[in-house]
């Protein structure tokens, strides 16, 4: 084994140069979120799309903020891309269109970021879907049983 | 297109530049063809030479006399300082000079628009320094009448409402174009009644007097 | 179209076509992100439009050339903006509807009976009212017939497109048929204007999304067009705006200039008067926007834009004559018969100056030279 084979997770620390001005209110808004998550429960985002950020300050914010032990990708009009950052309950939610362009960029503070959660009514669709199947199997064991015996 | 900015930039404009035409010609051929005293001493000079030395006077006139520079130094400097600034900012600016293009079929360099700003807002303010001084000095006060403070007021009232619309300062940019191309309509519509026409005088003035005066051997 | 079926509901309709309600909120937190509302507001507006029968839609085409509604349904790949008729139930659209004639108008009657007071009335282009309105008349009844009669039952009005909602073209001068918006003559609804020719269709998506999910339509401009969208001049978002700000002007199409992306000030941009969010937004899912690809902007969202001058005169000049360009050709077939009567008004002035002193001085008279 080589010393590159060694999965190596580097916690979030900015670029040499440090961190501009916004990103650094960014994290601090993200603190005072974190803290009341913990008391209150109360989930909170931030649209990085509606904050006007100098070029580069989105990539310091990302590496300040690091990766954590989730990623999540998810197909659906196009890729999406969920994972928590190297801070716990800090979540990076990126939304792209079939283009790949991405559409939506948030920062959620939560215990699970809601696109993850399956909704009950996509539930109720498995539920029809898998009684069908099993039906069909049923139905075709059946038929495979009856011509096997006669 | 926003009404206000459409009419200043179509008919006003139209009706400004023909006010102008008009005006200046009306103004510069009723004086010019007047007629002039005869001088009944002898010719000193030829012809040519009076014309090259009345040429002349009206460059060395331009400056007040070292015995009056006390006096008068300050307001000419002044004047020439915003008449300067005005040049450049009127013949220099990147859309001015398309706009010239426009008229004249010929366009020109420009200067760097950031600098054009900063001279700008120096005409601005030694046009004001030139009405602090026209109010508060009580002769020139008393000499002052309507043409002056209304000619100031236009060519003022340009330079703000241009300075408005390049910094995008004070309302939605379209209204701020509108209001800097009323005041030039304005400013054109004004310019041949009042003391402006001294842009087209001034010159011809100043060198047919030298001419006069060389003819008699007077001029210096 | 309609479904068959007018009780599902739209979160029925999205399983019906094999959406997933994760995918419907990533839509929804999308558009909620476009629409400058809270972050979490995405979640909110899934379960509200999920939740709720698919509202109706009627949607009549008057004087327009089609392109708002190709702009709003073709796209290169399935979009965040094909969703929108996912949600919404669109009862009659002469173009797409596969009904016609009789059937189509009485599919329409049935709609808007059944949806009295509910229905969301989407117009594009301008409504005729030259000669009575002959200009644009279906099924026997004009233009301005069918809108009035369709706006009487609507919750609101929606005006697509720089023709709906300023007249754009059809008005343009000399404006032969009598064209006029839509909104002068619907007056007793509320009506948004989603100017733009044709309007981006995140923004046509984007303002029918706010309507059904906060009940009203969103904050308005001066011009009655969504402020979220409209708020801002392209000039306020242009990525060329450094290079007019250093007086970096391209000259021609392909000079210099225009090969490094200068400002395009001088080609006859009017993106300094124009507000629409084609700097941010962009076209064609993001891909660029006109004065990216180095064309200067046309000013299309806004009033009377066809009326302002040449595209290609800059801002800086007049607007002259019929065709809008002030070129000295123009300038002197003013400025030259106004200039000579001012000469003659002069040369009258001075020759009546010279006669009144002539008449006062004593001597021979003659002048100099």
């Amino acid at each position: 084994m080589k010393l590159s084979d060694i999965g190596v997770r580097v916690e979030g620390g900015g670029p040499p140069g440090g961190l501009g001005g916004g990103a650094v209110a960014i994290l601090h808004e993200v603190l005072a979120m974190l803290e009341r998550l913990l008391r209150t429960g109360e989930e909170a985002a931030i649209d990085l799309r509606s904050l006007p950020m100098a070029p580069g300050e989105l990539d310091a914010l990302a590496a300040a903020l690091g990766q954590g032990e989730v990623d999540a990708v998810f197909d659906g009009g196009g890729r999406s891309r969920v994972r928590e950052t190297a801070v716990h309950g800090v979540w990076w939610v990126e939304h792209r269109d079939p283009d790949d362009e991405i559409i939506a960029s948030f920062i959620e503070i939560t215990t699970v970021p809601a696109i993850l959660i399956t909704d009950p009514a996509d539930i109720r669709r498995g539920i029809d879907g898998l009684r069908r199947r099993l039906a069909q199997d049923a139905a075709g064991r059946e038929e495979r049983g009856g011509q096997a015996n006669g | 297109m926003d009404p206000l900015l459409s009419f200043a930039r179509g008919p006003m404009l139209q009706i400004a530049i023909a006010v102008f035409c008009f005006g200046v010609l009306w103004r510069l051929l009723a004086v010019f063809l007047l007629r002039h005293r005869r001088s009944r001493s002898p010719a000193r000079h030829g012809r040519l030479r009076a014309l090259i030395e009345g040429a002349l006077v009206a460059g060395t006139r331009s400056w007040p006399h070292k015995v009056f520079i006390r006096r008068t130094g300050y307001g000419e400097a002044l004047g020439y300082g915003y008449h300067l600034g005005l040049f450049i900012v009127i013949l220099l600016f990147a859309p001015h000079i398309v706009f010239f293009k426009g008229i004249i079929g010929v366009g020109w360099p420009a200067l760097p628009s950031s600098l054009i700003n900063i001279i700008a807002v120096l005409t601005l303010a030694l046009l004001l320094a030139v009405l602090v001084r026209r109010v508060s000095k009580p002769v020139l006060r008393m000499l002052s009448n309507f043409d002056d403070y209304f000619s100031w007021l236009l060519v003022t009232a340009t330079v703000v409402t241009g300075l408005m619309a390049t910094a995008h300062l004070g309302g939605p940019y379209h209204q701020l174009l509108a209001w800097h191309i009323l005041s030039v309509d304005a400013l054109l519509i004004w310019f041949p009644f009042g003391k402006l026409m001294h842009a087209f005088y001034i010159f011809p003035s100043r060198v047919i007097n030298g001419y006069t005066l060389a003819r008699k051997g007077g001029a210096s | 179209m309609a479904e068959p079926d007018e009780t599902q509901t739209v979160g029925e309709v999205l399983a019906a076509q094999g959406i997933s309600r994760r995918s419907f909120l990533k839509f929804c937190a999308a558009t909620a992100s476009m629409l400058a509302m809270p972050p979490l507001m995405g979640r909110a507006m899934a379960k509200q439009l999920a939740s709720m029968r698919r509202p109706s839609v009627i949607y009549l085409s008057f004087q327009e050339c089609t392109g708002c509604l190709e702009s709003l349904t073709r796209s290169f790949s399935p979009t965040l903006e094909t969703l929108i008729f996912n949600v919404i139930s669109l009862d009659y659209d002469d173009t797409l509807m596969a009904a016609a004639g009789e059937a189509a108008e009485k599919a329409k009657d049935e709609a808007m009976r059944k949806n009295r007071g509910r229905y969301l009335l989407i117009v594009d282009g301008a409504v005729p009212m030259g000669n009575g309105g002959v200009y644009h008349t279906a099924a026997g009844r004009s233009a301005e017939q069918i809108l009035r009669e369709a706006a009487k039952g609507a919750a609101a009005v929606v005006s697509v497109g720089t023709c709906a909602a300023f007249g754009g073209l059809p008005l343009a001068d000399p404006n032969p048929t009598g064209a006029v918006p839509v909104s002068r003559l619907v007056t007793d609804k509320p009506v948004v204007n989603v100017s733009g020719c044709p309007p981006i269709p995140a923004v046509i998506t984007g303002t029918l999304v706010h309507y059904y999910t906060q009940g009203k339509l969103p904050d308005l401009d001066g011009h009655g067009r969504p402020l979220v969208f409209y708020g801002n001049s392209i000039h306020d978002r242009c990525y060329r705006r450094p290079f007019y700000d250093k007086g970096q002007f391209a000259k021609t199409f392909d000079d210099e200039g225009a090969r490094n992306g200068w400002c395009l000030w001088e080609l006859g941009c009017k993106g300094p008067v124009t507000y629409n969010a084609c700097a941010t937004l962009k076209w064609n899912d993001g891909t660029s926007f006109p004065i990216e690809s180095g064309h200067p902007c046309l000013g299309c969202s806004e009033p009377g834009f066809w009326d302002g001058g040449s595209f290609y005169s800059p801002l800086a000049t007049g607007k002259w004559g019929r065709a809008g360009e002030m070129r000295p050709k123009e300038v002197a077939a003013i400025a030259g018969p106004a200039a000579g009567v001012g000469a003659l008004v002069g040369a009258g002035a001075a020759a009546w100056a010279r006669g009144r002193r002539r008449h006062s001085e004593q001597d021979s008279g003659g002048e100099e030279d």
